[in-house]
């Protein structure tokens, strides 16, 4: 298996020694492979937890130490996953988890739990008995009777889905994020309604954003859409839209909008600019609401950046704020319809998993079978 | 203007003299920076990562490395997006200022990198909306460099354009036909006009018992009367280019209502003389004449508000322009406020904190200090003892100043084009 990376490389944590910020087409992750590789990533860096003969450890790319680089953390020896912020790497090993501060001269420990280990294989942040964040307090303690599966972390919130399906919120609510209709901050953690009676598989959370997937594969989405993050009508994607218009061509293929199941081709420039008085965008949703990616039958995994998503279905779905290239599409343009990244499927790659830093996205994919190669949409 | 030492030879100096204007925009420009990469400090307490203050320090080793080219558009926007992401985190007055700093680091870079060479007009405009930006959102820098550098790219911009901007008909031919009823206030409930009285007048008789009361006769000395006008032409003026929020939809209490930042020039286009159907759009609760320097000129603080505790570095002023048909719900603030009218008139309805009870304000913290009640239109069935309220009104003209006490209710509407100021104070 192998890990893919595009979008925000400022610090090299894509394409190391490369001058280019941004990489709008995903490019294989050198360093990142193995079955059991998993990655994650922050603003400025991205780490990767390799496994090989020698047993495990993590590699950290990107901004370390005052300049870029790539570099092992040899205190991670022998660790089951990690997680990395600005500053820190939060390290989990079979009996402990620890935090470890690396934009010093030393890597210096700032912080460490042992635990039982647990029967359930658990993602971080979450570990036993609660979850872990970069900051004192290092460990927050959850209710056991939450009996948390998954945990996901937005920039100012919390996403955590539960092994009977449901999802819990908490933290700021001023865009929405936490699903409760309002825009009320929560301390405690309280169940979205909205979704009551659906059983969730996934969850994830971004800067102002949260996603579900249901175990049906619906995928449910709520909180900030100033990029079109949530895959709804944007006003600033419009607006973008509208500037990137090339006056003078007679016929604009430029921009393809959907209507109920159609699709409607904007023919002149003139027609397009002609707002449709009607046009409803949307800037907060604070319920849940139910994206639609068309032709998609059945969505795997979601995951979200400071204001992108991305959406494994078997191909690569993205969609949201692109200026830094994080939706792959060749282009450094943001949108509010998920689309596909053509990558993957025009090199017979079936996407697998995926994971975003704040302004890139991190995929993993395998070479198709042959014999199940499906055809889900139209190019 | 304020200039920092830049080593020239005295054959520089001379050339400078004979440069054209837009070749000496950039040198303007270059002039007031620090004159060194060692004199250009950056500061940031421990909280801002040392990620992004990388770039910044790229930003700025760009800009002295080749003196004739500054820092790339893209480095700048890394940290105008990285620190933009982060004032949108958290509630806005606990946003650290040091973020704000940052924004207005990158807002600097930007500007920098667009004003080489020899820009276009519409690079100079974009410029100055970058420096608006940060001026907005941001907190001063290097002894409010931005405030400095609008000034240039304002003067870049009046020699840039050659062609005589046609002039505007008189306002009322072009303004919207505006539906607004006139009010006719009843006097029994009048609110008091007294002329110019002393300080120990308007402290013994309004100010100690808070009783509203309009005063007549103490701002027709403003420049704002007398040597500069107040109109639309002299707003466009002398701040057409700039960038200012306003609110759109009718009252801040609608579902509808939103914020949004646009040129002077695109607001009295297309909100006041509507050219186009945009709805109610007002420049409201805006500290104008921070960002406008010139236009604090036209006024002053008055005299009254040294009766109070407060410095009067601490006295808030706030501009509120817009069309006739402008709203502000009942609502009350936490200060003392001289509301002065300079254009236009206003319809005003106060209502003392002792009848808050029939008042019926929000519940929500966010807007306890509304009232729910749309107070020319009251639904009596949702709110049956709003009637009960007593209450005193006027008719706000040029040259009023009216006293609201602190924590006094008031409801206001616009009556045609209007522009007021208010000094919040304590």
């Amino acid at each position: 298996m192998n890990w893919f990376g595009f979008g925000f490389n400022g610090f090299g944590q894509i394409i190391a020694a490369d001058v280019k910020c941004k990489v709008s087409t995903p490019v294989l992750l050198s360093d990142a492979r193995g079955s059991d590789c998993r990655v994650s990533g922050s603003w400025s860096s991205r780490a990767a937890v390799i496994h090989t003969d020698s047993g495990s450890r993590v590699c950290v790319s990107g901004f370390l130490r005052g300049s870029s680089g790539q570099v092992c953390v040899p205190e991670s020896e022998g660790c089951t996953d990690a997680s990395i912020s600005e500053r820190h790497v939060t390290v989990s090993f079979t009996r402990r988890v620890e935090c470890w501060e690396i934009q010093q001269a030393q890597n210096r420990l700032v912080w460490s739990r042992e635990q039982e280990s647990s029967g359930q294989d658990v993602a971080l942040p979450l570990v036993p008995g609660g979850y872990v964040v970069p900051r004192p307090p290092f460990f927050r303690p959850l209710c056991a009777k939450l009996c948390a599966v998954s945990l996901a972390l937005g920039t100012e919130h919390a996403v955590l889905l539960t092994a009977s399906g449901t999802v819990f919120t908490w933290g700021s609510g001023s865009h929405g994020q936490l699903g409760h209709g309002h825009l009320t901050s929560q301390e405690e953690a309280q169940v979205v309604e909205a979704l009551w009676g659906v059983q969730i598989a996934a969850v994830s959370a971004g800067g102002w954003h949260s996603a579900s997937v249901s175990a049906g594969g619906d995928l449910y989405m709520w909180g900030w859409n100033e990029s079109g993050q949530l895959g709804l009508p944007s006003q600033s994607v419009e607006e973008e839209k509208l500037r990137a218009r090339r006056p003078g061509d007679a016929l604009v293929l430029a921009d393809v909008h959907k209507g109920s199941n159609d699709l409607c081709v904007d023919l002149a420039v003139n027609q397009a600019e002609e707002k449709n008085k009607d046009d409803v965008f949307i800037s907060i949703q604070a319920f849940p609401a139910l994206v639609d990616i068309p032709q998609v039958s059945e969505i795997i995994r979601v995951a979200c950046g400071s204001r992108h998503t991305a959406a494994v279905t078997g191909d690569l779905y993205t969609w949201g704020w692109g200026s830094y290239g994080q939706l792959g599409h060749d282009t450094e343009r943001s949108t509010d319809e998920p689309a596909l990244v053509k990558y993957f499927h025009s090199h017979d790659m079936r996407v697998r998993d995926v994971v975003c830093g704040l302004w890139n996205t991190y995929v993993s994919a395998v070479p198709e079978e042959p014999s199940s190669h499906k055809h889900t949409h139209t190019e | 203007m304020y200039r920092q030492g830049w080593k020239w030879g005295d054959k520089s100096i001379d050339l400078l003299n004979f440069l054209p204007p837009l070749a000496q925009m950039w040198t303007e420009v270059r002039t007031i920076l620090p004159s060194t990469m060692d004199d250009f400090i950056i500061e940031f307490s421990e909280k801002i990562e040392p990620s992004v203050l990388k770039v910044l320090e790229l930003a700025r080793d760009q800009l002295y490395s080749r003196p004739d080219c500054p820092s790339s558009a893209e480095t700048a926007q890394i940290i105008i997006d990285y620190s933009w992401e982060n004032l949108n985190t958290g509630t806005w007055r606990d946003v650290d200022k040091e973020w704000r700093r940052m924004y207005s680091y990158g807002c600097l870079f930007k500007v920098l990198s667009l004003c080489n060479g020899d820009p276009s007009q519409a690079k100079v405009k974009e410029a100055i909306k970058t420096c608006d930006m940060g001026l907005l959102m941001g907190a001063a820098i290097m002894d409010n460099i931005l405030q400095r550098l609008v000034c240039i790219l304002k003067n870049t911009m009046k020699l840039k354009s050659t062609k005589v901007e046609k002039s505007e008909e008189p306002c009322s031919k072009k303004m919207k036909w505006e539906c607004v009823s006139e009010p006719v206030i009843n006097p029994a409930r009048a609110v008091p006009r007294i002329q110019c009285p002393s300080l120990e007048r308007f402290r013994s008789d309004f100010l100690d018992p808070q009783k509203p009361t309009i005063i007549e006769g103490i701002i027709n000395h403003w420049p704002a009367f007398t040597e500069h006008p107040w109109s639309i032409d002299y707003l466009r003026s002398v701040a057409g280019c700039r960038t200012v929020p306003i609110e759109v939809g009718s009252k801040y209490t609608d579902e509808e209502w939103s914020q949004k930042l646009i040129t002077v020039n695109e607001f009295i286009d297309g909100y006041i003389l509507g050219t186009e159907e945009k709805g109610v759009g007002y420049l409201a609760q805006h500290q104008l004449f921070d960002q406008i320097p010139e236009l604090k000129e036209d006024i002053r603080i008055p005299d009254y508000c040294c009766l109070g505790e407060g410095e009067e570095d601490d006295i808030t002023i706030n501009a509120w322009f817009g069309p006739g048909g402008t709203v502000s719900p009942l609502h009350q603030d936490p200060q003392q406020n001289f509301l002065a009218q300079v254009v236009g008139r206003k319809y005003i309805r106060l209502y003392s904190p002792e009848v808050t009870e029939n008042l019926y304000p929000h519940d929500s913290q966010l807007l306890h200090n509304t009232s729910q009640v749309e107070v020319e239109n009251p639904d009596l069935v949702k709110f049956p003892e709003f009637p009960k309220a007593s209450y005193e009104e006027c008719v706000l003209q040029p040259g009023d100043v009216l006293f609201i006490p602190v924590q006094h209710w008031h409801y206001v509407r616009s009556l045609e084009l209007s522009f007021s100021v208010s000094f919040w104070w304590s």
